[in-house]
């Protein structure tokens, strides 16, 4: 009904009686047309992402194990669960140094990789793009929790290709070393299996960007003297800024909630404190202790996070007028 | 609270049912067994949750029993068949939703959990109006009870043992099985000397099962109870000395590899198949996984019970798992009727000869024992003479889910920790759960 009426309402406003009543009414309406179209995808969003946030941060205040679970009861306590989550050293030194730290090496890795790879597919011809494309989409394809157990397989102390080859010369003593034990090479590892999962989506998508970057640019700047460094920093990077901010923040976030590469890893389902970082954390806390109420108060410290992140990365890499 | 609101709903309209059927008279759990032999539950169907993976032909087994099953009761039979991986969370969940089977296999540590909430029915007058009560494996029982009364039905039991391999044995010039630990230390040595290449004894450091035998066998405790209260015990002295002896193995004696600090007994058993392992401890139900993963290493696997210091066998973790019947199940009686078929009879010992695991039920067991078999009969002396289970209080699940005590043998083995600062840090972690209740 509202569109048609709008519709016959818009000509007669100039002729109308009253034109400020109808103008008012017309501007309402038009207001109102985009939310209506909207309706459903936010009624959708608001069911799958609001309802269960809101009941994760609810669930934060709330000392819940699984007696309340069953008996469906809510049990507040207040601020507890915050209070011992940054009240244990055990966040401060190991888990969020993890986190962190882990997140940091895999975005930079990623987005550099990523981009290097980007540049290399946009000088070649149409059928070897084809093909490098497809390799490196089969990357991207494997679930996660294949590749990891193939990264595994492949440092597997004693009978893993790496051993193996490290053994052929002379490097270590099949056995002998085992790199899950250590936060570092647990680490090392997590961090080459989430890279190879995430390039490739950072290079297609960069490589869709220079595709849009008008070929004169780069001629003119090649006769002006520019070498490839000074034209990728001068062109390349400017024209894809915002590419380069999508890809970043969708690496942060990706490589902030890492749970099933470092939780399927020997030692990161329980066995190796040392290498929690916070999504294994919350997990162990909600499903293997039955403390959902502390589990839950980990996710929301995890999305505050990432919200600050995201926020001071969107204001830093856009002035206000930008946005 | 509002996500409640369906499970509420869910469980009244559960209630609403049983309560109607109950107007019929075959909700009455003591009158169980009346309605046996001569059907009338048709159009009826029972759902069973059963885990994977214990019978290599599970479909072909419960394709018989739900035949049997329709034959006795006129009712089919509807077997789900679920992961052990996560079956916990799993059966969280459909508590909470209220979306839980009519009888569940039950692991024996998470039965007195799952009773204390409620979610399982008390077994204890369909147990004894079968005449069933007397003949039950102890262990299994004692695990399956909940504030004196019965909510797990006994079903099937494994412990474990060591498996060794015998060429190797042989080649180190080892006389026999270790019967103590001084023993099991030379056999380790005498391995270690005949071929570097050799494995003696992994020390998996993902699996808290191996390490009990060692804390049991030298007089230690898990945790000890008093007036209720667990308070746990791994840094008394005899446990200390059971914790140094099984990571001694592994950093004094060579009988380990570094690759083993983040083994679970998967992993060692992988390891085993491949020949050059001298022996691995390991359930009495992985005999038919070798025999199906590596046949041609069969003629030469033997076994023997873990030795306690001054020998005997030493405490083994009795494990396996109960039949459990929902409490909110709208079919009581005929829940039962499938409990009593699967764990008792032809069924149960079809289901045991096929999966390696002992009945539930002792005079089975017992049979079982009296059998001379080189590969059965080891476990089965570990089970009754030294059978143990861990301690039966809900917050125990909880530590086993922390891997608190997994954690405190990774720190010693890979050198992270001594072994009192290890223990007092496992020790404190689980007082701090039992000390908050479940």
């Amino acid at each position: 009904m509202s569109s048609t009426s709008t519709a016959r309402v818009a000509p007669i406003v100039p002729r109308g009686p009253a034109p400020d009543a109808h103008r008012r009414r017309a501007t309402r309406r038009r207001a109102a047309r985009p939310w209506l179209l909207l309706a459903p995808t936010l009624v959708v969003l608001a069911v799958l992402l609001l309802w269960p946030l809101a009941r994760v941060v609810n669930l934060s205040f709330q000392d819940y194990g699984l007696r309340e679970l069953v008996s469906g009861e809510s049990n507040y306590v207040g601020w507890a669960n915050y209070a011992e989550i940054l009240g244990d050293s055990y966040l401060w030194t190991v888990v969020l140094p993890n986190t962190v730290g882990f997140a940091v090496c895999c975005v930079v890795l990623t987005v550099v990789l990523g981009t290097l790879v980007a540049l290399f597919l946009n000088i070649l011809g149409t059928f070897w793009k084809t093909v490098c494309s497809t390799a490196i989409m089969v990357a991207w394809a494997v679930p996660a929790v294949t590749g990891t157990y193939v990264w595994i397989w492949l440092f597997d102390p004693l009978n893993g290709l790496v051993a193996s080859a490290l053994a052929a010369i002379g490097v270590i003593e099949p056995g002998t070393v085992n790199w899950y034990t250590d936060r570092l090479g647990f680490y090392a590892i997590a961090t080459l299996n989430v890279v190879h999962h995430g390039f490739p989506f950072v290079a297609v998508t960069v490589l869709a960007g220079l595709l849009t970057v008008p070929k004169e640019l780069y001629e003119a700047a090649t006769m002006d003297g520019a070498g490839a460094w000074r034209r990728f920093w001068r062109i390349t990077a400017p024209m894809l800024k915002p590419v380069f901010a999508v890809v970043t923040i969708l690496s942060t976030i990706w490589d902030f909630k890492v749970f099933a590469q470092i939780y399927l890893m020997p030692g990161g389902n329980g066995g190796n404190a040392e290498v929690f970082n916070l999504g294994v954390w919350s997990y162990i806390q909600s499903f293997a202790q039955g403390k959902y109420g502390l589990g839950s108060a980990i996710a929301v410290l995890l999305t505050g996070l990432l919200l600050v992140i995201t926020v001071v990365y969107m204001r830093t890499l856009f002035k206000e007028e930008d946005l | 609270m509002k996500r409640s609101i369906p499970a509420l709903t869910a469980g009244a309209l559960v209630l609403a049912l049983a309560a109607c059927s109950g107007g019929g008279g075959d909700d009455d759990p003591t009158d169980a067994g009346g309605g046996a032999d001569d059907g009338g539950y048709e159009g009826q169907t029972l759902t069973v949750w059963i885990m994977e993976g214990t019978n290599p032909d599970a479909t072909g087994y419960f394709d018989g029993v739900a035949q049997e099953f329709t034959a006795r009761t006129g009712a089919e039979l509807d077997v789900q068949f679920q992961p052990w991986d996560g079956a916990h969370d799993k059966f969280v969940t459909s508590i909470a939703g209220g979306t839980g089977p009519d009888v569940a296999e039950v692991g024996t540590t998470w039965t007195a959990e799952f009773a204390e909430l409620g979610v399982l029915a008390d077994l204890t007058a369909s147990i004894e109006g079968a005449g069933l009560d007397g003949d039950l494996v102890e262990g299994l029982a004692e695990a399956g009870t909940y504030d004196g009364a019965l909510y797990g039905m006994p079903w099937y039991a494994g412990v474990r043992s060591i498996i060794y391999n015998k060429d190797l044995f042989e080649a180190a010039g080892i006389a026999g099985p270790p019967t103590n630990w001084e023993e099991l230390t030379a056999a380790v040595e005498a391995l270690k000397a005949s071929d570097p290449e050799v494995i003696p004894f992994p020390i998996p450091g993902d699996s808290q099962y191996s390490l009990y035998p060692f804390v049991w066998g030298a007089g230690g405790e898990i945790a000890t109870e008093s007036d209720g209260t667990w308070t746990a015990a791994l840094d008394s002295p005899e446990a200390i000395e059971g914790l140094e002896y099984y990571t001694g193995l592994a950093l004094e004696h060579g009988s380990s590899t570094a690759a083993a600090d983040t083994w679970n007994e998967a992993d060692a058993l992988a390891a085993f198949e491949q020949g050059n392992v001298g022996m691995i401890i390991a359930g009495n139900w992985t005999v038919g996984r070798i025999a199906q993963d590596a046949p041609d290493l069969m003629e030469s696997i033997g076994a023997f019970p873990i030795p306690s210091r001054d020998g005997g066998p030493a405490g083994s973790f009795l494990g396996g798992s109960h039949l459990g019947v929902w409490s909110d199940s709208d079919q009581q009686d005929l829940a039962w009727e499938f409990v009593e078929l699967m764990s008792t009879g032809q069924a149960a010992a079809d289901w045991s000869e096929q999966t390696g695991y002992f009945p539930g039920q002792a005079s089975a067991l017992a049979e079982i024992a009296a059998d001379e078999d080189p590969l059965v009969a080891p476990f089965a002396q570990q089970m009754l003479e030294a059978g143990r289970s861990v301690p039966l209080t809900p917050a125990f699940g909880q530590i086993q889910g922390a891997k608190t005590v997994e954690a405190m043998v990774q720190n010693v083995l890979t050198g992270r920790m001594s072994v009192e600062d290890a223990a007092a840090e496992a020790v404190a972690a689980m007082n701090e759960t039992f000390s908050a209740g479940s």
